[in-house]
């Protein structure tokens, strides 16, 4: 009994270290690329492809720190990246608001609301869900035009306002969170739908609106094509639309690029490492419970 | 409110779910009774279109474009879902035992990857898989000695692209994972203990189970966003299908055909095959789904 | 808003710290939004995709709109940004920039369709009406000229030559004179490739080529007198021209006696490939030479230019690759005003010489070229007159026939490349005769799928098809 139980604590110790190498070494491939972005940020041209992370040289652990500079980044705030960084905060933030706030409208009438049409409203956001955006591109800019929103910000927040993704999203959200006997006895209180909805359902779904506040946040962010087609101003592109620019036809700057890369992604890793309990709660709850 | 409640009792209801109408309407289905109309014209540039039939579907039944374009999506797809979800599942297990030291850093590394966009990790990948001083190739070689004289972009690319996404996503789906797990009863796992069963046969008659409904969305997560990928393809590739359309996806094709040779008519047929094929995934999944509820 | 306002009051305690960030995210980038002054609205937008287009047009859009009117507002997007809002654009009927700088292939595209509804104005009859199209070299029209009509006007003439590594080949003691024709290059430089690595694999090859570059394999046909369409637009690919090159890459890259390597064009590792002296001679059209400068400013004094072999003695000693033009868009308010802009950006002397001192771009203007700015040695070269030798080939670069179905005739033909040089990998015995075959199977094959999508668009039987005789 006793030689077994040494065993098996010793089989755990083995195993336990085991453990810690696979997810070390899974965890520094994970790094890697980023580590090698954050070096090829900092590299000048011509050493760009002659050393792997950072230049050989004399210096401390063996790298030519002298030959680094923080040139791209400064050519990056002479093209305007921060005008660029401050319509991506725009246009990622206030789609994010409205997205979240119609979603979660939504949501709460298709999962506790009866009302003629709801099935269909229930199937429309299925269907909403897996139609490939790209069969609506040609007709959705001409749609643009027609309307007089090419070209300005509406152009991109109004079509992503009401996320048939958001409003699925939050109707498994309320369907878990909110019982509907909450509901009931606020209606025999003689509470609106409306105010049953900011009053009740709302803050009981808070993890799902703080999770898809930030669900659209980075997708707006991140977001290239769209913003691509819609918006002509140069002064009004986001940092996808204008990093992607940084990229010559036939002329590269690997160091601009790659700087230009490191300050579109380095915001959002810093707001998402604050914020990560809130959000990979909120992104799984919805999965999890629905 | 409650006045209005009594005079139109669902003016509430409508309200909440109006502005998700409106825009559905607006940005969505008008556009799609377009897109409908569209799929039995022939387009030729601007303005000019003609109605044909079903003509564009009899043509792409034989066009070998599709079909590879529909090969390397499948691969993709199933590349995705049959390396990167067990490889999520298998850290997402590692990370679930009791007592690890560090959980919460490992988490963190894991997940950071799905917060860079897609527009971005083609452009780091871009260099990552070049032929001689790309980073993979040269660690491959500093592991296995061996001179690597390809370039990812060129020969393999669906595999570079697997890993690129393998790379985004991993730590994505394996957060969804390890919330799974931690709704697996303890009580279940120790009474299977009791009964006898290895480890392995506890993953497959109690955790498994246990996960299946948010498995079963992942899944579904993996093949929407699969299925349709274009934006990697489109900066790794730069706009193109690659040497002999080895990357060429459906709906990069379907970009290729509609705003590349000007047939939007042909583009819709072929974004309406891939819709209903993405509706026949949804709805198997969602029949997989319930099947553990029943 | 009513049950927001009195919501929150009580919410706020219950609201987590990302939603909150979020919202102050969103009031105060709408603000400082709002509070931008407002921006100084031109009258004419113009589009450019190189960066260096747009360095160099700055100075001189400036100017104009200094003199001249209407004022133009000059702005650099990438290709692919450009082509996306200018096919769209022109697919939805829409209003897009005035003035749009555009690479062939993007080019191309916007021909699609019946020639009323191109998305560019057709300047032939401005360009015949005062002697442009004499005055400019012929050659430099075709990319952008559908069923007989022009639709931009000319930046260049991208001649292409041999870029080599003169240090090497002259401490090997070569003399690159007496090449003249392809097989010459293979016999003549040959010696270079004794030197061995302990695996036996030559430590370098001869020429930078490769089956995937087909915008090389594309040059390569043009200068044997192949390529992809002819005069009418009809699809080409089964020219016996086109097979006997194939058969030639497919020896190069991929037969026993290989002497073609893969160096990638516009990347960090062909760069270095470069650099270190792996392949001895690079395809190089004018803008090229200004890639080189100043991408890998470590060959300045090592490197030197030549005409291209022929495939034939006295045969053609140059190619063509890319190409550039300046389109005025259709829905373009004061188009005559654009059209005298166009030209005085394209067209003056002063342009000429910026285009080439900043980039190594020789004007399509024939008169142009008797300027002494050509005739100035090149440093980076080793001191050749490299503007006067481009300027020389000039004339004989050959034509280039636009299509809509280029993009995929370029693709066919690449995937045709692949497939003989992977049957020359597969079979290393392989004779020519047995590779012609196959290449000739392959093309075939190209040809009959180009033509496919040609036939089953109604619009372009109509066009082309039954036009040319079909």
């Amino acid at each position: 009994m006793i030689r077994q139980q040494a065993q098996s604590a010793d089989s755990g110790r083995i195993g336990g270290a085991l453990v810690h190498a696979v997810l070390l070494a899974s965890a520094a491939l994970i790094i890697i690329p980023l580590i090698w972005l954050v070096c090829a940020s900092l590299k000048r041209n011509e050493d760009f492809f002659t050393s792997r992370f950072l230049p050989a040289g004399s210096g401390f652990l063996g790298v030519a720190w002298e030959r680094l500079t923080l040139d791209h980044f400064r050519s990056l705030a002479q093209l305007g990246i921060g005008r660029a960084a401050l319509i991506s905060v725009f246009l990622a933030s206030v789609t994010a608001v409205v997205a979240t706030m119609a979603a979660a409208m939504g949501g709460f009438a298709l999962a506790r609301l009866r009302f003629p049409g709801r099935r269909l409203a229930e199937s429309l956001v299925l269907a909403a869900i897996i139609i490939p955006p790209t069969l609506l591109l040609a007709p959705g800019y001409q749609l643009l035009f027609q309307l007089g929103l090419l070209d300005t910000m509406a152009g991109l927040i109004l079509p992503a306002a009401a996320p048939a993704f958001g409003v699925y999203l939050f109707r498994q959200a309320t369907l878990s969170s909110v019982p509907p006997q909450l509901l009931e006895a606020a209606r025999i209180d003689g509470c609106g739908d409306i105010s049953a909805f900011f009053k009740i359902a709302l803050p009981l779904v808070m993890p799902m609106v703080s999770a898809f506040l930030m669900i659209t946040f980075l997708g707006t962010w991140n977001n290239f094509l769209t913003p691509q087609v819609v918006l002509q101003t140069p002064s009004n592109f986001p940092l996808a639309v204008t990093v992607a620019q940084l990229r010559g036809v036939y002329y590269q700057e690997y160091g601009l690029l790659m700087a230009g890369t490191l300050v579109s992604i380095a915001p959002l890793l810093l707001l998402f490492l604050l914020l990560q309990r809130d959000f990979i709660s909120g992104l799984t709850s919805g999965a999890v419970k629905g | 409110m409650t006045s209005s409640r009594a005079a139109a009792p669902h003016a509430g209801a409508w309200l909440l779910i109006g502005p998700f109408l409106g825009i559905f309407a607006l940005f969505t289905a008008y556009p799609l009774v377009r897109a409908v109309m569209l799929a039995f014209q022939q387009t030729f540039g601007p303005g000019a279109a003609h109605y044909v039939g079903w003509a564009n579907f009899d043509f792409l039944s034989r066009d070998p474009m599709f079909w590879k374009a529909a090969k390397n999506t499948g691969v993709f797809t199933l590349g995705s879902i049959l390396i990167q979800l067990p490889l999520s599942l298998a850290l997402a297990l590692l990370l679930n035992r009791p007592g690890l030291r560090g959980r919460a850093i490992y988490r963190t590394i894991f997940f950071t990857p799905a917060l860079v966009g897609v527009v971005f990790v083609g452009m780091i990948f871009m260099l990552l898989f070049e032929k001689r001083t790309g980073l993979v190739n040269q660690a491959l070689h500093a592991a296995i000695g061996v001179d690597l004289d390809f370039a990812w972009l060129e020969t393999y690319i669906m595999p570079a692209m697997i890993l690129a996404t393998l790379w985004q996503y991993v730590g994505f789906n394996m957060v969804y994972f390890l919330a799974a797990l931690q709704n697996v009863s303890r009580d279940l796992v120790e009474a299977a203990t009791i009964d006898g069963a290895g480890a392995v046969g506890r993953f497959f008659h109690v955790t498994l189970p246990s996960i299946r409904p948010i498995a079963s969305f992942v899944v579904l997560l993996s093949i929407v966003g699969s299925v349709q990928f274009f934006e990697l393809p489109y900066v790794l590739l730069n706009g193109t299908g690659g040497p002999e359309n080895r990357g060429l996806s459906i709906v990069m094709y379907l970009y290729q055909t509609g705003f590349q040779a000007g047939d939007l008519g042909y583009a819709s047929a072929i974004a309406w095959v891939l819709a209903i094929v993405l509706a026949a995934c949804t709805v198997a999944m969602r029949f997989l789904a319930r099947g553990e509820d029943a | 808003m009513r049950t927001n306002s009195d919501g929150d009051a009580a919410a706020i305690g219950r609201i987590p710290f990302g939603p909150i960030v979020i919202l102050v995210a969103a009031v105060a980038s709408t603000l400082l939004l709002a509070a931008r002054p407002a921006q100084d609205r031109h009258e004419v937008r113009m589009w450019t995709f190189a960066r260096l287009h747009h360095q160099i047009y700055q100075q001189q859009v400036a100017e104009w709109n200094v003199a001249q009117t209407p004022r133009i507002d000059l702005s650099l997007l990438s290709l692919l940004a450009i082509e996306q809002r200018m096919l769209s654009a022109f697919l939805a009927e829409t209003t897009v920039a005035e003035l749009i700088e555009v690479e062939r292939r993007n080019a191309a595209r916007a021909f699609a369709g019946p020639l009323e509804s191109v998305g560019f104005v057709d300047l032939t009859d401005r360009l015949k009406a005062e002697g442009l199209d004499q005055a400019i070299n012929p050659a430099s029209f075709s990319p952008w000229t559908t069923r007989g009509r022009i639709f931009g006007l000319p930046h260049d003439v991208h001649p292409v030559m041999l870029g080599y590594r003169a240090d090497i080949v002259e401490s090997a003691g070569i003399d690159v004179s007496k090449i003249e024709t392809w097989d010459d290059f293979a016999h003549v430089l040959g010696p270079l490739m004794a030197d061995r690595d302990a695996d036996g694999r030559p430590r370098r090859y001869l020429l930078n080529l490769w089956e995937t570059h087909f915008e090389v394999i594309e040059l390569l046909l043009l200068q044997a007198g192949g390529g992809l369409f002819d005069s009418d637009g009809r699809p080409t690919l089964d020219d016996p021209i086109n097979a006997d090159v194939l058969v030639q890459l497919a020896v190069w890259c991929a037969g026993p006696d290989r002497i073609a390597a893969d160096v990638p064009y516009f990347s960090a590792s062909g760069n270095k490939l470069l650099l270190d002296g792996y392949v001895i001679a690079s395809f190089v059209p004018d803008w090229m030479c200004n890639i080189w400068r100043n991408e890998i400013p470590q060959l300045a004094g090592k490197v030197k230019l030549m005409p291209l072999p022929a495939w034939k003695p006295g045969g053609r000693r140059t190619s063509v690759w890319g190409g550039t033009m300046l389109g005025i868009s259709r829905t373009a308010a004061n188009q005559e005003a654009l059209w005298e802009f166009a030209k005085y950006l394209y067209l003056s002397p002063i342009s000429a010489r910026e285009l080439y001192t900043k980039g190594d771009i020789v004007t399509p203007v024939r008169s142009l070229w008797s300027d002494p700015v050509f005739d100035q040695p090149d440093a980076y070269f080793s001191g050749q007159a490299k503007g006067r030798m481009y300027i020389e080939l000039a004339p004989h670069v050959p034509v280039r026939h636009s299509s809509p179905f280029g993009a995929i005739a370029a693709d066919r033909l690449q995937t045709a490349a692949i497939s003989v040089a992977a049957y020359a990998r597969r079979a290393p015995g392989a004779t020519r005769a047995e590779l012609l075959s196959e290449a000739r199977r392959a093309l075939a094959v190209a040809q009959a799928d180009v033509l496919a999508n040609v036939r089953r668009n109604s619009f372009v039987r109509a066009d082309f098809h039954e036009e040319a005789g079909q």
